[in-house]
């Protein structure tokens, strides 16, 4: 009995989870007569690639989904690089005066005000710098934003490695670096791309800085993009579907790739040996 | 290598961990640093592998000063309590690490691996990772890593303190078979005197961070220099007895033992376990006790006896049998005694 309501509240959140994307994907292969048919058409409707075409095809979607990609992968990777050697310092380093403890929740204070709060400072040191409509300003708002996560969730891995793994490593000769590349940084592969994951879906989903940010074709991201075809006179139901249905593409296969880790790298602890 | 400790000194903020330790150790000797939890062993032994700093004083191997060196320069091996076997690579890469990192050709490192492993009879787990193996097998991997290479040292923090009874009597051996082999000085960090005893061409007994005694296991034994060294060394613990010594006998409540020492209004008497003898029935010259109870250990009986508020502990022949409250006799080989200040606890 208390199986086949766990299966039932399993069902009931799956639909709940999936109706919207399948919708999506569904508007995206329907004609606009199909789109607005009333009863809706769940399911028996011509399909037509005609608003893939548009997008990607005569409309500059092409373009977006590259900035997108670019600006994504780039934060991500600075990111990752900057949080994860700051973490490694946080957790393996005592400083004088408690200074590691306030370092570390000084960073975490720079995501407890609201992200808005930024955007107009950000928009004038960017416009100051000549970097808006850049990929670069992206990248560097992002990273930003990603750092205190990546520290935090990266000192915890760190954490949870034994400090005996890195005496060890030196006391056989390796330097500090060596140890770090060739001992820990192995052992919290798993964390590590689970802060990949995360990373990468905040930066590929932004929406506010990439709009304030960037206006040219040539720098806007696909979120920003697809919201640009809600105008005054229309709504591009078709033509935001198919680069919705795109858009999730990337994240989910990186994300799957990623499965294996994933699942290690949330559930704590698992690095020990 | 010789290895100097030259009033080294280390504080962990206010509290002080190592107290003004001096040390010599030879080259090849091995040394075991003894003491309860807490005592600076541990400290002392990381400080000379870097991975503390010193507060004070000097630590040299061979005539170079180290203070300042880098861990990964010192050209040490260090065996952890922990083993701290990598536990992302095999076996074999494990103990080829300390080669690895010093760009040691793979054949050359191969060649070694095998050859350390055969040593340790180990070369059945070299493609196996960490978490595959036993703990005593992980204790074997973590020595091959260390003597793959000639270090001018080894360092040894409890090795064998993970290990259970028969398999850690059994390592004990071999790693004093292996320390003659290679002739390396080896200091081992131990808070178990039967390893320190049966180890050690010298224990320095350590307690609260200062040096106690630093001699033979027999001479620590035999000529404890303190009451804290005569307890600490030698299981069941020696007895004490506080009490006086007048007209050339000791005495405290009913115990009256003949010693050739001057009179003194108060004086500690040591005695070990063995050097009291039980019997059934009164001797000469005997005290009589109360038996408090009695453990067998198959080829000797432990008995605890009462002899007025004094509690003492003798090592009985394996057949000696007594209830529990019964009386005995006991007989005591006072020129075994050791004497000690009441107060200071020194050895007098």
């Amino acid at each position: 009995m208390s199986r086949a309501l766990r299966y039932l509240l399993l069902v009931l959140s799956l639909v709940a989870a999936l109706a919207p994307v399948y919708w999506m994907f569904t508007i995206s292969l329907k004609s606009e007569v199909d789109q607005f048919a009333s009863p809706p058409a769940w399911f028996g409707f011509t399909p037509t690639l005609e608003h893939y075409y548009d997008a990607f095809v005569t409309r500059s979607f092409g373009e977006y989904l590259i900035t997108s990609a670019v600006v994504a992968v780039g934060s991500t990777l600075c990111a990752l690089v900057l949080g994860t050697f700051a973490a490694y310092a946080l957790a393996r380093f005592r400083l004088p005066y408690d200074l590691d403890r306030r370092v570390s929740l000084w960073i975490l204070s720079t995501r407890m005000f609201p992200a808005i709060v930024t955007a107009v400072p950000l928009f004038l040191m960017m416009r100051d710098l000549r970097l808006l409509n850049t990929k670069a300003a992206l990248i560097i708002v992002y990273t930003a934003f990603n750092l205190p996560f990546v520290v935090w969730m990266m000192r915890g891995f760190f954490d949870e490695v034994p400090r005996d793994l890195e005496e060890a490593a030196l006391v056989d000769g390796d330097s500090r670096m060596g140890a770090l590349f060739r001992v820990v940084l192995p052992l919290v592969a798993p964390g590590l791309a689970a802060t990949a994951v995360f990373c990468l879906i905040v930066s590929w989903n932004e929406f506010l800085f990439a709009l304030v940010l960037t206006q040219t074709d040539a720098s806007m991201t696909l979120p920003v993009g697809i919201a640009g075809r809600v105008t005054q006179y229309e709504i591009k139901w078709g033509v935001m579907s198919a680069a919705g249905a795109v858009a999730i593409v990337p994240i989910l296969v990186f994300a799957m790739a990623m499965q294996k880790y994933l699942v290690r790298g949330l559930s704590m602890g698992a690095v020990k040996g | 290598m010789s290895i100097k400790f030259k009033n080294v000194t280390k504080s962990f903020g206010d509290t002080c961990v190592v107290d003004d330790l001096s040390l010599e150790i030879d080259d090849g000797e091995f040394v075991v640093l003894l003491g309860p939890s807490g005592c600076g062993k541990t400290t002392t032994l990381r400080m000379l592998a870097g991975l503390e700093t010193v507060t004070g004083g000097d630590i040299f191997i061979g005539d170079e000063r180290i203070n300042d060196v880098p861990t990964q320069h010192r050209d040490l091996a260090m065996v952890f309590q922990s083993y701290a076997l990598y536990p992302h690579m095999t076996i074999a890469e494990n103990i080829a690490y300390p080669l690895r990192v010093r760009k040691l050709d793979k054949d050359e490192r191969a060649r070694r691996v095998k050859d350390v492993a055969a040593m340790l009879e180990i070369e059945s787990l070299l493609d196996r990772k960490p978490r595959q193996l036993s703990g005593g097998e992980r204790q074997r991997v973590a020595l091959a890593r260390a003597i793959v290479r000639e270090p001018r040292a080894y360092l040894m923090d409890e090795p064998l303190s993970n290990l259970d009874a028969r398999l850690r009597v059994q390592m004990r051996g071999e790693l004093k078979r292996l320390q003659h082999q290679l002739g390396t000085t080896t200091i081992y960090v131990t808070h178990d005197q039967a390893e320190a005893m049966t180890l050690a061409s010298r224990v320095a007994v350590m307690k609260r961070g200062r040096l106690q005694q630093f001699d033979t296991a027999l001479n620590i034994y035999n000529h404890p220099a303190n009451r804290f060294v005569a307890e600490f060394v030698g299981s069941p613990s020696m007895n004490f007895v506080d009490g006086k010594i007048d007209g050339g006998v000791f005495i405290c409540e009913s115990i009256r033992i003949p010693v050739a020492r001057e009179n003194t209004d108060q004086i500690t008497i040591g005695i070990r376990p063995e050097h009291i003898r039980v019997f059934n029935e009164p001797q000469n010259e005997t005290i009589a006790a109360t038996v408090y109870v009695t453990e067998l250990m198959g080829n000797e009986t432990f008995v605890f006896l009462s002899v007025g508020k004094n509690r003492l502990i003798a090592r009985a022949p394996a057949e000696f049998r007594a209830d529990v409250e019964s009386p005995v006799w006991l007989g005591i080989v006072a020129d075994k005694a050791h004497f000690f200040d009441t107060q200071t606890g020194l050895s007098i």
